[in-house]
């Protein structure tokens, strides 16, 4: 299958990038890894006229401590993330969670920058990253802006980009010492796209939660924060019981969506059952201290 | 890299199997039309054309990838190894040690999805020389064969991680 025709630049460096952006602006798009848009691209779900290749950006590759955390350029991949020993000492459930994208060689050149960008509602990244409290760091011609990653995707296949910019570095806060993570999914067999991935990272003090992040990808037509899980969570002494009643709460406000391979009720159960199920491997990984 | 005026084809410049190759082609040509049509390697198949199942996986610069979704002119610059590259390894004879453990364990039927299986397990036991039967099947995730039920696939990558590496028995 061949996508339509296109012209292809790889500019040299980031500005070269963001020219680009300009000179074609509402018939271009950005290639990074392409494992999620070549193949929309065969399907004509997206014809641009001008793909630009980030590849030649070398602002956009690498892997730096700040102060809260790692700050990893756009084009990091998910194989990279993956033999990252310290990357994956600092954020626990990032490993769990690289596991289960797509397959090794896919990973091998998705990008967590387009694991971002793509606004894909059953990506399995964003819902680790908004329980980890990303931010996305964003560049155009006109300058950069930062955003907290769950104000960036905005609805199905929909975010903040604007047409003349790109991301180009995602920053992820180390997590309180002592915090357990885990991301628990269901996945389309054949695809392997989940049809619910819950991410949670919590802290304990003793059995109370003292805090949680929780956040899902699969059901809805984005990946989001379950606040309502949060909060009911925070100050709870930890039991079988206690997990139970608050995993149900997982499905209130959401609205599923709905297709072949899974009815939108099914995909609400399968979020109260993964909710649990994170929130059961997260406890136990809690303050007991984690390896990656 | 060249371009043309319009930048819709693409001057493709790779080191290929350790043989320096450029061709221009149009910009939308994948990795893997342009090793099977542009150079005729076509013992890299096309299978899924969807990134589903890995008859098309080559290894770029060094990490396998599936070579339907890629672009050429993205992997312009780049070194690649196909399954014709495998085959003689360093001393410049023989099947390399994965390719022989598919032919011991009789890891094929068809032979469709070999050349994607044995570089997948190459990479495989790049990451882990020494994997349990589980990390085989699910390192292999990238990779359907509808023949073989995987069974002997799993025997060969299994056999080939006992056999070290460079010899081939």
């Amino acid at each position: 299958m061949y996508t339509a025709e296109f012209a292809y630049v790889r500019p040299d460096d980031l500005d070269g990038v963001y020219s680009a952006l300009d000179e074609y602006a509402d018939d271009v798009k950005v290639i990074a890894g392409g494992q999620s848009l070549l193949p929309m691209m065969k399907l004509r779900l997206t014809t641009p006229g001008v793909l630009v290749d980030l590849a030649g950006a070398q602002d956009l590759h690498g892997q730096w401590c700040i102060q809260d955390g790692v700050r990893l350029g756009a084009l990091t991949t998910y194989r990279q993330l993956q033999h990252s020993p310290q990357t994956l000492s600092l954020l626990p459930g990032l490993a769990d969670t690289l596991a289960v994208i797509g397959d090794p060689p896919v990973r091998a050149l998705g990008t967590i920058g387009g694991a971002v960008a793509h606004g894909d509602p059953t990506a399995d990244l964003p819902a680790m990253l908004l329980a980890l409290e990303a931010v996305v760091h964003l560049g155009s011609a006109r300058g950069t802006r930062s955003l907290p990653l769950q104000d960036f995707i905005t609805g199905l296949f929909s975010t903040d980009l604007a047409d003349d910019e790109v991301v180009i570095a995602v920053d992820i806060p180390q997590p309180p010492s002592g915090a357990g993570a885990a991301y628990e999914k269901f996945e389309q067999p054949a695809s392997h796209l989940a049809l619910c991935g819950v991410a949670a990272v919590l802290n304990l003090d003793g059995h109370m939660v003292t805090r949680a992040r929780l956040a899902m990808t699969g059901v809805a037509a984005a990946p989001r924060r379950l606040g309502v899980v949060e909060d009911a969570l925070t100050g709870t002494s930890v039991s079988d019981s206690a997990l139970d009643e608050v995993a149900a709460l997982a499905v209130e406000g959401v609205e599923p969506l709905e297709d072949l391979h899974a009815p939108a009720l099914y995909r609400l159960q399968l979020l109260r059952v993964a909710t649990r199920q994170a929130l059961g491997v997260a406890v136990s990984r809690a303050g007991a201290g984690w390896a990656a | 890299m060249g371009h043309t005026q319009d930048g819709t084809e693409v001057t493709v410049e790779l080191e290929v199997n350790g043989r320096q190759r450029t061709r221009t082609v149009a910009a939308r040509t994948l990795l893997v039309h342009f090793l099977r049509d542009s150079l005729g390697l076509t013992g890299t198949h096309v299978g899924c054309d969807t990134s589903q199942c890995g008859a098309c996986t080559v290894e770029l610069d060094g990490v396998t990838v599936k070579s339907c979704t890629v672009l050429a002119a993205q992997a312009s610059g780049s070194s690649v190894r196909t399954i014709e590259g495998v085959a003689g390894g360093e001393d410049g004879s023989g099947l390399d040690r994965v390719q022989q453990a598919f032919w011991d364990e009789h890891g094929l039927q068809c032979g469709f999805c070999t050349p994607g299986m044995v570089m997948a397990v190459r990479q495989l036991l790049r990451d882990n020389p020494s994997p349990t039967e589980d990390e085989v099947r699910h390192g292999l995730d990238g990779n359907l064969c509808r023949c073989t039920g995987y069974q002997n696939i799993v025997a060969a990558a299994l056999r080939a991680a006992e056999t070290p590496a460079g010899e081939v028995r």
